[in-house]
């Protein structure tokens, strides 16, 4: 009867509830999306970096993956070293470069790779490419230079600004054997793979790389096994997929503290909009409730039922707001996936049900809580004074 | 003793041929602003079973605060109230919630009736709060609402009902716990002369039958010359 009673009270007055349902669900979608942001970034980094075995990545020192264009030299001696450690299972280098397609006019990201030992991308369609005049493209290469599995592809070496693109200007023709999923690409950058020994000879820069990525012995852990290992190669940096974890959080806390700020405001909004409407809805009905009170109605039954009246308010526009939250988080994510300098597979918002269950429980007891102090001003009325006044 | 049996003493008491109610020069004080407004001034009065009894007077004289006072609403600030021979000072808040929800009945000039519930529902309340069980609730609130001649109405809301219609659940309301007193506050104050007529005959019906011993406070002189006693209330005294 209490939930019933809520909700007819509540339908009483559509107009008020139906903008404090709004209010709610508008508040809710908000802190739903922002507690999806705040970890949302880090979770897909993690997913992003488990979906191969390369647990640790070796870059020039000091340095981060493509984070400049210094590559490491005397890499297939380093690959032998490397492997020759007990910890060290595989090596894969990957060589970045700017090149240029398309009669110059287009721009793309060539990674030359080991196609036995790489994890930055997933082939889709065709084969890995066995000769140095054989090359993967990406859908963005697809479709931009309408390029597909079978056909030729010239690309040219160039002066690019990052100084990834090498220094003399050489061409040479590839055959497109496949299509990959670069998992690593971030939006424009139009990433193609080849041999590395090719790309390596393309641009001048044999027996280089970008990085290498580095996979451990099973049950071994990355943090103690990159320790172990610095002290073996001081004159590469190495970094665990956990640090590089860490580091990418570092360079997102901007994102965090917006979505902790933003979040904030949103249970605040909460707290106002449902405190103002439960106020404004208990303060119509103090005749009514002095009148329960001096019939012995209970402290405890008006509180119960004006609760129960709060929780229908909130829990109906709080489930609003997750559908809500939802859509707009898909939307949004779509606008951020051309974050520059991200990659595309990266998710800013990630759901999962603790998520939409915080988002809902916060509503809703922030709701609660909201409405206690009118609650309790009405519940505590002085039931004389309060029938007097409302009779004259 | 606690609020139960507080609330059972009563319940015999009452059922007793002493006075249902009875206020020994009872005082109520209010402060306004900085002045003391004395609305109940030393008031002796009781009433026994079965009894209708209407205080009138004018607007201000205390008839409202009289009222509250003997249902244990308000306490006096002198003097006490025996109700069924149990003096409400001496009970804490508590006792005095159960006790009104059982042994008192109250009506009130503005109905105070929840909108939302039907007719049926308002009725069911108080039975509620005092913890019957649903089926026994259910058909004592359509007996009550039978008893009052809107027999009809159980599933109608308030804002369906006319004013006269809504005074009706109201009573039905007060008397749903059985009460050995019912105290109505200018219960057709808001009403027309037809239907506060009905209201009257309502009244005089439920004491004649013995089912409750009623109080109203009134400015209605019809209603106050079909009590079967008077008290008049002047300056929240009473006048002889």
């Amino acid at each position: 009867m209490l939930f019933e009673h809520a909700w007819r009270e509540l339908r009483r007055h559509p107009g008020r509830t139906l903008l404090a349902l709004a209010g709610v669900a508008v508040s809710t979608a908000m802190l739903l999306d922002m507690l999806m942001l705040s970890d949302g970034i880090q979770e897909s980094f993690r997913d992003l970096f488990s979906t191969s075995d390369y647990s640790v990545r070796v870059t020039p020192a000091g340095t981060l993956p493509f984070q400049t264009g210094a590559t490491i030299d005397g890499v297939d001696e380093l690959r032998r070293r490397l492997l020759e450690t007990s910890e060290v299972t595989g090596v894969g280098p990957v060589l970045g470069s700017n090149l240029l397609a398309a009669g110059d006019s287009v721009r793309v990201f060539a990674l030359g790779v080991d196609p036995d030992r790489q994890g930055i991308y997933r082939l889709l369609e065709g084969r890995e490419p066995a000769a140095p005049d054989e090359l993967l493209i990406g859908d963005d290469v697809r479709s931009q230079l309408a390029v597909e599995v079978g056909d030729s592809l010239r690309l040219r070496t160039g002066a690019f600004l990052g100084g990834t693109g090498g220094d003399g200007a050489s061409a040479r023709t590839f055959r497109v054997v496949g299509r990959a999923d670069f998992l690593y690409a971030s939006a424009g950058e139009r990433p193609v793979a080849l041999r590395i020994d090719a790309l390596g000879t393309l641009t001048g820069r044999r027996d280089r790389a970008s990085f290498l990525m580095v996979s451990l012995r099973e049950g071994l852990d990355a943090d103690s096994a990159v320790a172990a290992l610095r002290e073996r190669f001081p004159g590469v940096g190495l970094a665990s997929v956990g640090e590089l974890l860490e580091q990418a959080r570092e360079r997102l806390s901007y994102f965090r503290q917006l979505a902790y700020i933003l979040g904030t405001v949103s249970v605040i909004v909460t707290l106002l909009l449902v405190g103002t409407v439960m106020a404004v809805s208990i303060n119509d009905r103090y005749g009514t409730i002095a009148a329960l009170r001096a019939m012995g109605i209970s402290r405890r039954t008006v509180l119960l039922g004006l609760g129960v009246e709060t929780l229908v308010l909130c829990t109906a526009g709080a489930a609003v707001g997750l559908g809500l939250g939802l859509a707009t988080a898909e939307y949004l994510g779509t606008i951020l996936a051309d974050f520059p300098g991200i990659p595309r597979a990266v998710r800013f918002f990630v759901f999962d049900p603790g998520t939409a269950a915080l988002a809902l429980g916060g509503t809703v007891l922030g709701g609660l809580a909201a409405a206690q102090v009118p609650a309790w001003r009405a519940a505590g009325l002085e039931i004389a004074p309060t029938l007097h006044e409302e009779e004259l | 003793m606690d609020a139960a049996e507080t609330t059972d003493a009563v319940t015999d008491e009452s059922r007793d041929v002493g006075p249902v109610v009875r206020a020994d020069r009872v005082s109520r004080e209010y402060r306004v602003g900085s002045a003391t407004v004395r609305a109940v001034d030393r008031v002796s009065m009781e009433v026994r079973r079965g009894e209708f009894l209407a205080v009138t007077g004018p607007s201000g004289s205390g008839k409202s605060t009289l009222l509250h006072l003997l249902g244990g609403v308000d306490t006096p600030t002198e003097g006490r109230v025996l109700l069924g021979g149990r003096d409400l000072g001496r009970m804490n808040e508590r006792q005095r919630e159960k006790l009104r929800l059982r042994r008192v009945g109250l009506v009130f000039q503005r109905f105070y009736l929840l909108p939302a519930l039907t007719a049926r529902e308002n009725v069911e309340l108080p039975m509620a709060e005092a913890g019957s069980d649903r089926k026994e609730r259910h058909e004592r609130a359509g007996e009550l609402l039978a008893r009052v001649g809107l027999g009809d109405r159980t599933e109608h809301r308030p804002p369906q009902l006319s004013g006269g219609q809504r005074q009706r659940v109201a009573i039905a309301r007060a008397l749903a716990n059985r009460p050995a007193l019912l105290l109505a506050d200018e219960p057709t104050g808001e009403l027309d002369r037809d239907t506060s007529r009905d209201i009257l005959e309502l009244f005089l019906d439920l004491t004649r039958s013995g089912e409750t011993t009623l109080v109203v406070g009134t400015h209605d002189a019809e209603l106050a010359e079909g009590a079967g006693r008077g008290l008049r209330l002047v300056d929240g005294r009473l006048a002889t």
